[in-house]
């Protein structure tokens, strides 16, 4: 029994100690971004900074949405002389190979990569699509993606600095209002973006990559390898690959593009499973690199592993509710209360995607959207949703490293957007919504 | 009893703390994001552009009824129009509280103050002292000495800014600026910008001196430590960029011609030429007569020689400061931006933007170069 005891006292000391640090953390971020006199920007270079660009557009079965995205980009207002589109058809069986080759044939800035066998998965579509690449920048954006008609300029901005290998612009939910789960969810982006990105930048930390709505130097590409088609989270890998080389991310506030956040629970878990199980994945392969990294200040590794680490705060947090409950049918009965309401109030604060209620408040602040905050106290049920699907992750993930297996394959994340609006300015705005369909 | 008033009191408040984000919920259901602004373009003469376009609607209006032949009103709201068809002049220390639009020249004494904006269709200059919020000129314009505005200026013809004049926000023109000594903006853009004492021709950058730092470095220097650059410092990032870790306090001129990442200050004598990209976690400092080709990007702060020229970017967190008689001229248009204050001694023509998170301001040259500077 004093073993068990013993135990239980010593994780739920660790589970305290994890959350407290993760929650200091974020209220570091947050009261950096309240009062961040001056976001880090390269907002006055746009326009001044005009290398060569090719856009990747990876689809598989986008027809839906692969008008909106390619109609919006021949719209930008990038010198069309220096910009290349490249829409990726990766062996759809739709109708999106048909898209492409219209608008291919009425814009010769549009150069359609067919893909028609090979390695699923967008990372291994863009392995192949990069090798013949002479560009100075790829940047890249998902099909349900559009951006405006400023974005090109804006994001090739930061790669007026030689230390910038990858850029990230921020995404902002379309569909806010379809679900449930998509409205909390832009509670989640904002302070993502808006509080965490934005502050982690400007505390000199490198931004993360997130694999849409952002650029990558290709010669930086080129220096660490290319892509990893081998990972889930291949934006994460790229992000640490370019760091431990001496390669940083920037992050760009005012880049904003639309994006479409899952609206049903299902879509959402496995998207999160697989950024957990892509993460954690790049927690194993680089941790001996970070420790080592020469071009890297202590305070920076501490954050990178901060950044790796964040979704063991699920398990821990539940190892800390299951030892408190140990302990309650114990003689130590009497510490109990203090210390699950103590964990609680902790894990509370980093529910969902690693954002606590002071950055998620502060993001929808600066945003303007004020009226949104009041929707916190319903992120409780993203709050366990990501409980659940973040520990099913990490479980899948160490038995498939433990015991062997085939982990988690690459999706698609399912778009709900009715096909065919044709204005990328648009966005389906008077487009009817249909129905999200497993597959 | 207490249980029961305990549990009342919980469901009580677990109803309020559900119900307000329950009514927001509802509020928010059905519709989707506005936020963005899909046709967003960052254009640097905005304000104007944007102020000549709402003026023309507004004009559409019907005149109102105390017209005359010479000037139509137009009522806008709770402000006029005043429309002139001749040219205006202004006496000293007038004040006009309307949008006043001009279709000839404009022409006000001192002092005056203008709490709305000016469209001036022919050429203007406003009077010594005078405040304004803002002022649009289809030909020249000339703002005297410490004039104000609290927000833009746009020209299509030439513009001065005379000493003193602060603008609290963007200054444009299609044409050329001119600032003045001691003169604050918060960004000026124009195909040429330029500060006092302007000489027409400049001696070009001196380069190619014998005794320079070359980075990457020759394969025969070997490790040895030359003139404060020590090649065990540098390391390859791959894809033809370097990274130096450490200072680079040279004691002598720099040649780069691949990227380079200094993790920490640089320092380098005239006569440097950076032909590629550089940048500095510190501050960077290049000496007299410098040719910077490539970006230039410094996380504190930046200072460029005398006579030096830059043909790309110019970007400092911090404060920069752009000696006399630099030149930025590239083939394309060319910006200088610094996080803290951007100051710019006379001499220097720009072919771009200079910006500023806090102003730009124009400073007259050090006498001792005025003294030195064989070309004045």
């Amino acid at each position: 029994m004093g073993f068990i005891i013993l135990t239980a006292r010593i994780l739920v000391a660790i589970s305290m100690l994890v959350l407290t640090l993760y929650a200091v953390r974020h209220y570091w971020f947050a009261f950096t971004r309240l009062r961040m006199r001056r976001p880090k920007d390269t907002m006055e270079l746009v326009g001044f900074v005009m290398p060569t660009v090719t856009v990747l557009v990876p689809m598989h079965n986008e027809e839906k949405v692969a008008a909106d995205i390619l109609q919006a980009l021949v719209e930008n207002d990038y010198d069309q002389s220096k910009l290349h589109i490249i829409p990726i058809n990766d062996r759809s069986d739709d109708g999106t190979a048909k898209i492409i080759d219209e608008f291919a044939a009425r814009h010769s800035i549009i150069k359609p990569f067919h893909r028609t066998g090979g390695q699923g998965g967008k990372p291994a579509a863009l392995v192949e699509v990069t090798r013949g690449i002479q560009s100075d920048i790829l940047l890249m954006f998902d099909a349900d993606y559009v951006p405006g008609k400023g974005m090109l300029k804006m994001l090739v901005a930061p790669f007026a600095d030689p230390e910038i290998g990858a850029v990230m612009g921020r995404v902002v939910p379309y569909n806010v209002g379809d679900s449930l789960l998509s409205g909390l969810l832009s509670l989640e982006r904002a302070a993502g973006y808006q509080s965490a990105q934005q502050s982690r930048y400007n505390l000199g930390f490198t931004a993360q990559f997130g694999g849409t709505v952002g650029g990558v130097r290709r010669t930086a590409l080129e220096a660490v390898g290319g892509w990893n088609p081998q990972s889930l989270t291949e934006d994460t890998d790229l992000t640490f690959a370019m760091l431990l080389n001496g390669w940083r991310t920037a992050y760009l506030n005012r880049a904003e593009c639309y994006e479409e956040v899952p609206q049903t629970w299902s879509v959402r878990r496995r998207q999160l499973m697989r950024w957990v199980m892509g993460h954690t994945a790049c927690l194993h392969d680089y941790w001996p690199d970070i420790v080592n990294a020469k071009f890297l200040t202590v305070r920076e590794k501490v954050e990178c592993f901060f950044l790796l680490g964040m979704y063991w705060t699920a398990p821990w947090l539940v190892i800390g509710w299951i030892a408190s409950l140990v302990l309650f049918f114990t003689i130590e009965a009497h510490y109990v209360p203090i210390l699950a309401i103590a964990m609680t109030l902790l894990g509370y604060q980093l529910f969902s995607n690693q954002s606590n209620f002071v950055e998620i408040g502060s993001a929808l602040l600066l945003d303007g959207n004020k009226r949104r905050v009041l929707l916190m106290p319903l992120n409780l049920l993203n709050f366990f949703a990501n409980i659940g699907a973040t520990c099913h992750a990490l479980l899948q993930f160490y038995s498939t490293r433990l015991f062997g297996g085939n982990g988690a394959s690459w999706y698609k994340t399912h778009r709900t957007r009715a096909a065919g609006s044709g204005s990328g300015g648009s966005f389906g705005l008077n487009s009817p919504k249909e129905k999200e369909v497993e597959d | 009893m207490a249980f029961l008033i305990f549990s009342i009191l919980f469901i009580g408040l677990l109803y309020a703390h559900f119900s307000v984000a329950h009514m927001a919920w509802s509020r928010t259901r059905g519709k989707n994001s506005q936020e963005l602004d899909m046709d967003y373009v960052r254009l640097e003469d905005y304000f104007g552009q944007s102020f000549r376009r709402k003026l023309g609607k507004w004009l559409t209006a019907p005149s109102a009824e105390n017209s005359t032949g010479e000037l139509r009103v137009v009522d806008h709201g709770v402000e006029k129009l005043y429309v002139a068809s001749e040219a205006v002049q202004y006496p000293s220390n007038r004040r006009e509280r309307n949008v006043l639009v001009t279709e000839k020249d404009f022409d006000c004494g001192a002092d005056c103050s203008f709490e709305k904006e000016l469209m001036v269709h022919g050429n203007g200059v406003v009077g010594a002292g005078s405040k304004m919020q803002a002022i649009a000129a289809d030909g020249t314009l000339r703002l005297n000495q410490n004039v104000v505005v609290r927000r833009w200026v746009d020209a299509k013809g030439p513009l001065e800014l005379m000493d003193g004049c602060k603008v609290f926000s963007r200054v444009c023109s299609a044409s050329s600026i001119y600032l003045g000594p001691k003169t604050e903006v918060l960004s000026v853009y124009a195909p040429e910008v330029f500060t006092e004492s302007r000489v027409a021709t400049m001696a070009g950058p001196l380069v190619n001196p014998r005794d320079v730092v070359l980075i990457p470095h020759a394969a025969n220097m070997g490790n040895r430590v030359f003139h404060g650059y020590n090649p065990n410092l540098l390391f390859s990032m791959g894809g033809g960029s370097y990274l130096y870790n450490g200072d680079l306090n040279l004691t002598a001129p720099l040649h780069i011609r691949s990227p380079l990442v200094v993790k920490g200050n640089i320092k380098a004598l005239g006569a440097s030429m950076i032909e590629a990209d550089l940048k500095a976690t510190g501050s960077i400092e290049i000496g007299e007569m410098s040719l910077i080709k490539g970006n230039l990007i410094a996380e504190k702060n930046m200072e460029i020689g005398a006579g030096s020229f830059f043909q790309s970017v110019l970007h400092a967190g911090g404060e920069m400061r752009l000696k006399h008689g630099v030149r930025g001229l590239g083939d394309v248009p060319v910006v200088a931006f610094a996080g803290g204050t951007l100051i710019v001694e006379s001499n220097v023509v720009v072919r771009g933007k200079l910006a500023s998170g806090e102003k730009v301001t124009a400073v007259s040259a050090p006498l001792a170069w005025l003294k030195n500077s064989g070309d004045q």
